[in-house]
């Protein structure tokens, strides 16, 4: 670790696992100070009584906004329900009956599958290259670490609008430079996979440098000799990379996976902004779950349907999470480096 | 280990950067000609001299001020909140004893992985219920807590505040709400920052949410870039000059504050 | 904390649209879509009033400005003091005509083209919306493309050659056999709505039953369209789309059915073009593209002085107004004699009476279209349909087919 990136203390348990005990705290030793019997008690009561206030404004906040809806959703995807005449008839599973014989629920989780695909490979791979080679001797390291995380400030409209001008079918810059080379315009709204390639090219561009500074932190923790008896062995610096960082930064790795999944499987600006229409193209060939979800709220006007949209997605993530969990469970034999709080939620565009 | 950089690390490096900075340069370019210039084959490679033009008439096109001055109230107010409550509660966690604090604590990290914002039906039901809707306090409200944050402020605090410090501050006869302000806090400061830079980076940039609840006439940043890209015909000069303008807040305080932005990262203070 | 959220309190109070603005006057918000020409009448009403400031909101598309109007709904809360709803989606919101003010009025009577207030009146007599505009169609055309083709470019002589579809299409045959780079029309699904809006039930019959899977009128309209894509008579882009945009600047096709308030649209995209022209006239006799109402929405703070103000941008001389700059052709009978209507042209349509030729074609309706509460749901369906044959994504049996498969999905 080296000194003048840290602004702040290290954060948290150094160990990868996520701890939710954590160290007992001691007791604050009440018995030093003699304080009349009123003020004594009042302090007891303080010692009791303030850790749940403390704690309170949270959960009761969390389980207003956070919890209830979810459990709500549940309720309303079992209804009748449309957005302009309300609560409708119990009607059981028939909108989870419904969403799941609709071809287009089919479609966008295939595009979902798709684009996040096709948006987190490619963008672990060069985040790890870039993370390689930031975990250099650089001059101006801070500048360079800054640098490479500028697309990150752009908020995923901005993103959406300037790619989507990049992309243009037939007057983007893309087509206009492969035009120039030579090759036939893509028509990149058009043709499925191209504007999955579109759409996640934007995403790899707002994530990679992100991603990157995370691995850099791993890769910082691996330590220097174990590079060094590689040196002596002959091992050239690429051959260090693929053999020594990448299997010893593996837990971190698995990490970055796993936020993407849970980010990129509700992607939603992006595609949405693609085009003017917003609903993924004439054959919602990049219409995404979160996109169909709100297709069906607030375009077909049946919120039962799409809270069971909602419920399916819900599933899907938490399936995606475990293999990823299951995952990182056989890799976790490789000792974990890198220090991480814990998994944040997936909140990400 | 000698781990100089040679020639090939800085190209790669150089290369990398440039891309970075290529769509926001593009964006800047074409925000910054004339229409007819940008119909021409082959695009222009310096800036013109239209970008104030182009972005005047963004903001004339969409109530850009009002969106800009709702995006800051709303990520504000949620930033402040979110390293309010879970500082208050981070401490609790780290730092004191209570009868439940394992379970609770559980399902704090439990709920890490739920994606809260698949509630946006329910929440707008109940928006609507309440006439919420189209106003601030339906983008305020639901962003006030989150577990991350708690997480993240209990794991910071456990080795940040010395249990010496407590100890101290409880035999002066401190209260416990009094000890946490003038003990947990400025221990806290710190994590705290990064936290609050964080969830209002969140805030700023979402759009799924805003875009159900806000009208036309009351949007955030991101929803008025929409409005302008969604007009029937789209005038690119006028609609990137407006996402370059929307990107300068941000880009502002990425230049204020990058630095602790990357050691952020680089400590998992991250997508709060 | 409590402070930061103290003062945000009164912030989210003020960004609500309350209703009055920070010198005390009341604050009215109107929104549109598209091109409505309010713009000057907006800024004359304000210079009349000492306590009511209006504001305009302008969506770009129908489909945007009703997503929100649906939303704001639905939430109760959130709408502008003046809605404009297009005829597309009248009758689905006229479902919900509790949430909208009686605006009748004896002033008012006789105002408008009798069918525009039937069309706005519920069966309890209730008139909900305000009429603005109506969109009868001549067909909009480029006379320095037709001259390159060897065609007529005067537009008297070109009226002449467009009599009914087929001669228009044969024409755009010849067109593109000697102009190759440049299509025909603007777009299939423009040219198929065009088209539809001369059949009298398409979608939905007298009693709103879905019937577009069965019905012949509607196979045919999408027959011709995509065998015409085949010929290269389309530019083959989506209407409204990015690079249907573009192509206004670039020369990319010839003519477009143009009802009123597309003269408007076509101004703005084809800024800075030269030959641009209307001909008086409209394949199949006359057919209307759209049109709107102003409507006040119950949930609104200031639902009075809306209705006047509705009331006031509604009446014939501010229409003709709004023509004269958008296009917009009034609904208006009154505005349909003025000589300042009848009179009024166009300069960047190489001087047209726009004013007297959108007259004629006004007379030239024979009907008008039922719209039902489904027409919008699936007039999207059938338009994507379209758009992809025209994208090669699927071959026009099979386009249709799913076609078929999405209105059984909105039945």
């Amino acid at each position: 670790m080296e000194a003048g990136s840290t602004a702040v203390k290290p954060v948290g348990d150094t160990g990868a696992s996520v701890s939710p005990t954590g160290d007992r705290p001691r007791q604050p030793r009440r018995d030093v100070v003699r304080r009349p019997a009123w003020r004594q008690r009042l302090s007891m009561l303080d010692a009791k009584v303030s850790p749940y206030v403390f704690v309170s404004p949270f959960f009761v906040l969390f389980l207003v906004v956070g919890m209830f809806p979810l459990g709500y959703t549940a309720w309303v995807s079992v209804h009748q329900w449309g957005l302009l005449s309300g609560q409708g008839d119990f009607t059981g599973l028939e909108n989870y009956r419904r969403v799941l014989e609709d071809r287009y629920f089919w479609n966008a989780l295939r595009n979902t599958i798709s684009i996040f695909l096709l948006s987190s490979i490619p963008q672990v791979v060069i985040a790890l290259v870039l993370a390689g080679l930031l975990d250099t001797q650089l001059r101006a390291r801070t500048l360079w670490r800054m640098s490479v995380l500028l697309p990150f400030v752009v908020a995923p409209a901005a993103v959406a609008l300037i790619f989507g001008n990049v992309f243009g079918d037939r007057y983007g810059l893309a087509n206009e430079v492969i035009t120039w080379i030579g090759l036939e315009p893509i028509r990149w709204h058009v043709d499925t996979l191209a504007s999955h390639l579109a759409i996640a090219s934007m995403v790899n561009w707002r994530w990679t440098g992100y991603n990157a500074l995370i691995l850099l932190a791993a890769m910082q923790a691996i330590p220097r000799d174990v590079y060094e008896s590689a040196a002596l062995d002959g091992a050239g610096r690429v051959r260090q990379f693929t053999s020594i960082t990448v299997p010893m930064i593996r837990p971190t790795v698995i990490f970055v996976v796993i936020t993407s999944t849970i980010g990129g499987l509700q992607i939603f600006a992006e595609p949405r902004l693609f085009d003017t229409q917003g609903l993924g193209g004439s054959d919602r060939q990049y219409q995404t779950l979160t996109m169909y979800l709100w297709e069906l709220g607030w375009r077909v006007r049946d919120l039962g349907m799409a809270s069971a949209v909602a419920w399916l997605l819900f599933l899907i993530i938490i399936v995606f999470a475990l293999v990823n969990l299951l995952v990182s469970r056989r890799a976790g034999s490789l000792k974990g480096v890198h220090r991480r709080p814990g998994s944040p939620k997936g909140a990400r565009r | 280990m000698n781990r100089r950089p040679g020639f090939f690390v800085y190209g790669l490096l150089t290369a990398f950067v440039l891309g970075s900075c290529a769509p926001l340069y593009w964006s800047f370019l074409v925000g910054s000609h004339s229409r007819e210039v940008l119909t021409k084959r082959v695009p222009p490679l310096l800036p013109g001299g239209h970008f104030w033009e182009n972005a005047q008439r963004a903001v004339d096109a969409v109530p850009f001020w009002k969106a800009l001055g709702n995006s800051l109230i709303v990520s504000g107010t949620v930033a402040t909140s979110v390293v309010f409550f879970s500082t208050l509660a981070g401490f609790a966690f780290a730092k004191l004893t209570f009868r439940g604090r394992t379970p609770l604590l559980v399902f704090v990290v439990a709920t890490l992985a739920v994606p809260t914002q698949l509630g946006v039906i329910p929440l707008f039901i109940v928006m609507a219920k309440l006439g919420w809707v189209g106003s601030l306090w339906a983008l305020i409200v639901p962003g006030l807590v989150t577990a991350f944050g708690v997480f993240f402020m209990r794991q910071y605090l456990l080795d940040a505040l010395p249990d010496e410090l407590i100890d101290a501050a409880r035999v002066d006869g401190c209260s416990l709400f009094r000890t946490f302000w003038t003990v947990a806090v400025p221990a806290a400061r710190p994590a705290a920052g990064i936290l609050w830079l964080f969830t209002f980076m969140a805030t700023w940039t979402d759009f799924f949410w805003p875009l159900i609840v806000l009208p036309a006439s009351n949007p955030t940043v991101q929803i008025a870039l929409q409005q302008l890209q969604s007009g029937y015909y789209v005038d690119y000069s006028l609609v990137l000059a407006g996402a370059t303008l929307s990107t300068i807040p941000l880009l502002v305080l990425f230049v204020l504050t990058g630095r602790q932005m990357v050691a952020g990262i680089m400590q998992g203070a991250v997508k709060g | 904390m409590a402070l930061t959220l103290a003062t945000t309190a009164a912030a989210c109070g003020g960004g609500d649209d309350g209703g009055t603005t920070a010198d005390g006057k009341t604050k009215l918000t109107v929104a549109t879509f598209n091109e409505f020409g309010y713009e000057e009448l907006i800024e004359e009403y304000n210079a009349m009033q000492d306590d009511v400031v209006v504001e305009q909101k302008k969506a770009g598309t129908a489909n945007e400005h009703q997503d929100n109007l649906y939303t704001k709904l639905a939430a109760g809360s959130g709408l502008s003091d003046i809605e404009a709803i297009e005829v597309d989606w009248w009758a689905a919101l006229m479902e919900q005509s509790d949430a909208f003010t009686d605006l009748s009025d004896p002033e008012v009577e006789g105002r408008w083209l009798d069918w525009k207030t039937e069309a706005a009146t519920t069966p309890d007599g209730a008139l909900i919306g305000y009429g603005t505009d109506i969109g009868p169609e001549g067909i909009c055309y480029r006379a320095d493309l037709f001259e390159k083709a060897g065609m007529p470019t005067d537009r008297e002589k070109v009226a002449e050659m467009f009599g009914t579809w087929d001669e228009y299409f044969e024409a755009g045959r010849q067109f593109v056999k000697k102009v190759p780079d440049v299509a025909w029309y603007d777009s299939s699904g423009a040219t198929a709505q065009a088209m539809i809006n001369q059949v009298e039930y398409s979608f939905e019959d007298e009693d709103n039953t879905v019937i577009a899977a069965d019905n012949p009128e509607v196979k045919e309209v999408f027959d011709t369209v995509t065998s015409l894509s085949e010929e290269g008579l389309s530019t083959n882009l989506v209407q409204w789309s990015e690079d249907w945009t573009a192509s206004f600047q670039d020369d990319g096709f010839a003519t477009m059915a143009c009802p009123g308030w597309m003269l408007g649209v076509i101004e703005g995209n084809a800024d800075g073009v030269e030959g641009w022209d209307i001909a008086n006239v409209f394949p199949g006799g006359g057919g209307n593209w759209g049109g709107s109402y102003l409507t006040v929405p119950a949930q609104g703070d200031n639902v009075e002085e809306a209705k006047e103000l509705a009331k006031w941008l509604t009446a014939p001389e501010q229409q003709i107004k709004a023509f004269e700059a958008k296009g917009t052709f009034p609904s208006q009978v009154d505005a349909l004699e003025d000589p300042a209507l009848t009179e009024s042209t166009n300069e960047f349509f190489n001087g047209a009476p726009t004013g007297q030729i959108l007259a004629d074609r006004a007379e030239a309706v024979p009907f008008i279209a039922h719209k039902g509460p489904k027409f919008a749901d699936i007039n999207t369906a059938f338009q994507q349909a379209i758009q992809r044959v025209d994208e090669g994504k699927e071959s026009a049996d099979e386009a249709w087919d799913s076609f078929l498969a999405d209105v059984e999905r909105l039945g």
